[in-house]
This record gives structure tokens, sequence and C-alpha cells, in this order.
């Protein structure tokens, strides 16, 4: 029970782990006791209470993490937020969701992972060729554990259910995250009309398979695909 | 926490707003979107450009024009599909037997039921007939009856009423001070001298904002005596070579009486 005797006059909570809530919809607050959450560099807005701020050197997933991220090119500049107190989180008014993680795997574009919960760990996949038709890289990041993590997106996301009998394909520029036991692969529409300039900007779909939520945002990124 | 609202394919709104940015549309048949609209969808939906062949019959009876044709696809098949724009806010629209005028960039998707025509005003497109359509705008659209003055950067659309027509601040822009201040500015422009004015029964949709969304080609109207802006522009009427500003030295010596 730490931090009961240093927040007087407080409502005193029996919990030491960061609580996520959201403050609207465009600023995530999380109340810590103590604990740690790791947020994307620079997001803090506002904090009450004491709280310290310390980079963490390559994404925050050690030495090793730090190699990989640096190879693969999906790069997360990540600070380590730790004290007492309400700490406010945001990024360029985009819209936050949240997400709770019970033992599974967040794969997630490093760019819309707001902050995770300290006791999440996160790494990096390999995603095939999805990414490199979005120009964000082959490989994607990995949230897991148990815990809360927050997400970026452009405009409010839709979460989709997939399951066997309903694989969902979802346009590249406009994915943001996915759980689950999903297999996803590229799909792409491309004919000899495309080369005509009459294609259907519609050429390349990731396409989900099995059982899981997939996250769009209602926008799309601009991508290498999105204009054949 | 109470996460967000979980979709899937069965409960995935039909033919609504999954959200003020997304709307879903539950497909059987045929649909027209513009080009990169798609966010995701469930179930066998191809999407085709216009130029696909077995098309044909279909993209004449709803285009009528093909020079703005290429912006569009043709979704074809069954399932459900979430379409957005880059966070704009989109709403869909019933049109009955009416017709519809929007600015081309709004336009996001519509029912083949319905005809895309060139409007005669440059930058718009109208759409006749019977069915829906979704249109985003740069926050939520309001309604207004006509009379109405509105800003041109605020207009989205007007339905069933006649055609605008420009509306000039005349009081303030009159006589020589008028003129110095729209050239130079001094003595303060309020922004708004300029209006589009609608009368007439019908219905004006307004965007809850002043920025526009990027303009889609329309396709250029025919060179031919008569229309606006057809072709290149006619030098053979008696008017000076450059575009002349409102304000211009011109003007001013008019007013001067000289």
């Amino acid at each position: 029970m730490r931090g009961l005797s240093q927040r007087p006059g407080r409502s005193l909570t029996f919990r030491s782990v960061a609580q996520f809530r959201l403050q609207g919809s465009k600023v995530l607050a999380v109340d810590m006791t103590g604990d740690a959450v790791k947020a994307k560099n620079g997001s803090m807005v506002a904090y009450e209470g004491d709280m310290t701020f310390k980079k963490m050197t390559g994404g925050g997933d050690g030495l090793r993490g730090m190699v990989t991220r640096r190879l693969t090119g999906e790069q997360m500049t990540v600070m380590e937020v730790k004290g007492h107190g309400t700490c406010y989180f945001a990024d360029r008014a985009s819209e936050i969701n949240l997400v709770s993680l019970t033992g599974e795997t967040l794969y997630v574009e490093a760019s819309n992972l707001l902050c995770t919960e300290a006791t999440l760990r996160t790494g990096t996949s390999f995603t095939g060729l999805r990414g490199a038709s979005q120009g964000n890289g082959l490989f994607t990041t990995t949230v897991e554990g148990t815990g809360q993590a927050a997400l970026l997106s452009d405009g409010t996301a839709i979460v989709l259910r997939v399951t066997p009998q309903t694989p969902l394909s979802v346009d590249p520029g406009a994915y943001i995250a996915h759980t689950g036991r999903l297999r996803q692969h590229f799909q792409s529409g491309v004919n000899f009309r495309t080369f005509l300039g009459e294609g259907s900007g519609e050429a390349f779909q990731i396409r989900f398979e099995g059982d899981g939520l997939v996250y769009v945002q209602p926008s799309e990124r601009t991508t290498f695909g999105g204009d054949v | 926490m109470n996460g967000p609202v979980i979709h899937d394919a069965q409960t995935l709104p039909v033919n609504d707003n999954v959200n003020p940015y997304a709307f879903s549309v539950d497909l059987n048949g045929q649909w027209f979107l513009q080009k990169g609209k798609m966010v995701a969808y469930f179930g066998q939906i191809a999407f085709h450009g216009i130029g696909h062949g077995p098309l044909d019959r279909i993209i004449q009876a709803s285009f009528h024009s093909p020079l703005h044709a290429q912006d569009w696809v043709v979704a074809e098949g069954h399932g459900r599909m979430v379409l957005a724009d880059r966070a704009f806010d989109v709403n869909s629209y019933d049109l009955e037997e009416g017709n519809l005028t929007v600015r081309s960039g709004n336009l996001l998707a519509f029912e083949p039921s319905l005809a895309l025509k060139q409007s005669i005003i440059p930058g718009f497109v109208t759409l006749i007939g019977t069915g829906k359509f979704v249109a985003a705008s740069n926050g939520p659209v309001v309604f207004a009856e006509p009379p109405i003055r509105v800003d041109p950067q605020a207009l989205v659309g007007w339905a069933d009423c006649p055609s605008p027509c420009h509306h000039y601040d005349h009081q303030y822009m009159r006589g020589v001070l008028g003129g110095v201040r729209m050239l130079t500015g001094f003595g303060g422009a309020s922004g708004e001298e300029h209006q589009f004015e609608f009368v007439g029964a019908g219905t004006v949709l307004l965007q809850s904002s002043e920025r526009l969304m990027e303009e889609r080609p329309t396709g250029t109207p025919p060179d031919e005596a008569g229309v606006p802006q057809g072709g290149t522009p006619s030098t053979t009427a008696n008017q000076p070579s450059t575009p002349r500003l409102p304000g211009q030295l011109g003007d001013l010596q008019r007013r001067f009486g000289l």
C-alpha cells in the first residue's frame, strides 16, 4: 500500500497499479501511487503530485530490444513516468482508446501507442508485407501481459471483431492495432487497369482471419498503396 | 473499464453511422465510392475502377459524364463496409425524387439508383433521383431554410432550391473609401463582405467550420457558347486580358467619376 501516507486529504486508494481513465476523449489521465507507466516521449501535458520522467533508451525493451528496434526501424521514443498523483497525457489532439489486456498480445503501430502500464512488456514482431505497403516498415510493436494500454487514433477508433466465419479486410492506412489469434495476409487487386490509371484506389488490403479484435481509425494515413 | 463498443459482422450498423466519423454500408449489390474512402469490410466485396468493362451499363446510367468518373470506384458484392474520410464528420442523406448539389470534395459515396452529374457551377456535382448518399463535412452539418445568406467556405451543398447568387455587402464597399478599404485593408475588413444568397423553397447544408475540403475534379465543361467556364476561357468578349480584382485602379477611377 505504497503512497497512503503521502497523500493526505485525498481519498485513499488501496491499489498499487496505475489507473487509466479518459478525460474527455483526447486526454488520458493516469492515477499513480508510486508505480510507473511507459508513455510516448513528450506526451505529458500536465500532472498533479510528484512525478519523475525518464527517457528510456531504445523503446524501453532493454538492450536486446534496443538493438532489435534499431535494426527493424520500428523505433519508439518512450519515457518512464513514475510517481504519486495524476499524470495527463495527450498527443496532437488525437483520440485515445483504452485497451485492457489479460495475458494476450496487442499488436500496434509504434506511432499509435501512447501509454502502457509498466507491467506490460513491449517488443517488436515481424508483420510481413503489410508494413511495406504502409510505409511503416516490415515490423510492428507488440504489447504483452496484463494491464492497460492507450492507443492513439485519428478520429474515434472502430473496434471490429473477427471470427472464423467472418474474416475482415482492412485498408492498410486505416489499421492501427489488433489483438487475438489472427492471421493476416496481404491481398492485392492490382491488375492491368491499375497501370492504365484506372485503379480502384483500394488496391491493397490486409485480410484478417481467425479470432480477435481489429482497431481501425476513420482516416487513412498517406500510404504507398493509397492512390493505386 | 467500460471499453469501446465492439462491432462484428452482424452488429455493424446497417446503412448508418458507426460513430460520427465512420459510416457502415450494408452492401448487397453495388455502391459508388470516392477512391480510397473504404476503411474496412466484412464479406466478399470487390472494388473496380470505373473503366471495368462489365460495369459499363451501370456507369452509363449513373454518371452521364465520363470526365470525372475516374475518381470513382464501384464496390460490388455482399457484406458490410465501413467508409470514412480523414476523420471528418460523415452523414448519410436520403434523397427522394429530388436533386441535391454538393461540393465535389464532400461527396463520399452514393447508391447507384442516384445519378451523379456535373453541376453548371464549377466545383460542384449534382445528384438526381431516389436513394442514399454519404457526404463528409468539417464538423457536423447544419440544415437551413432559404432565404439565407451563407459564407462561401461554410457551404456544403443545397437541395431542391434554385442556384445561389453572390451577395456583396454593398453598404460597406460603397464609395471611394470602400474601394480603398478593399484594396489595402486599411479601415478594416470584416472578411464577411461576400456571401452566397439562397432564395426559394429547399434546404441548404452548411458545415460548422470554414475549412474547405480538397476539391475533386468534376470535369471540364464543353467549350461551347453559353456554357459557364466552358473549355478555355474565352477572350473574344471585350474583356481585358488580365483578370481584374475588385478595387483595382479602374474601379477607383470609376468611383471618382473619371
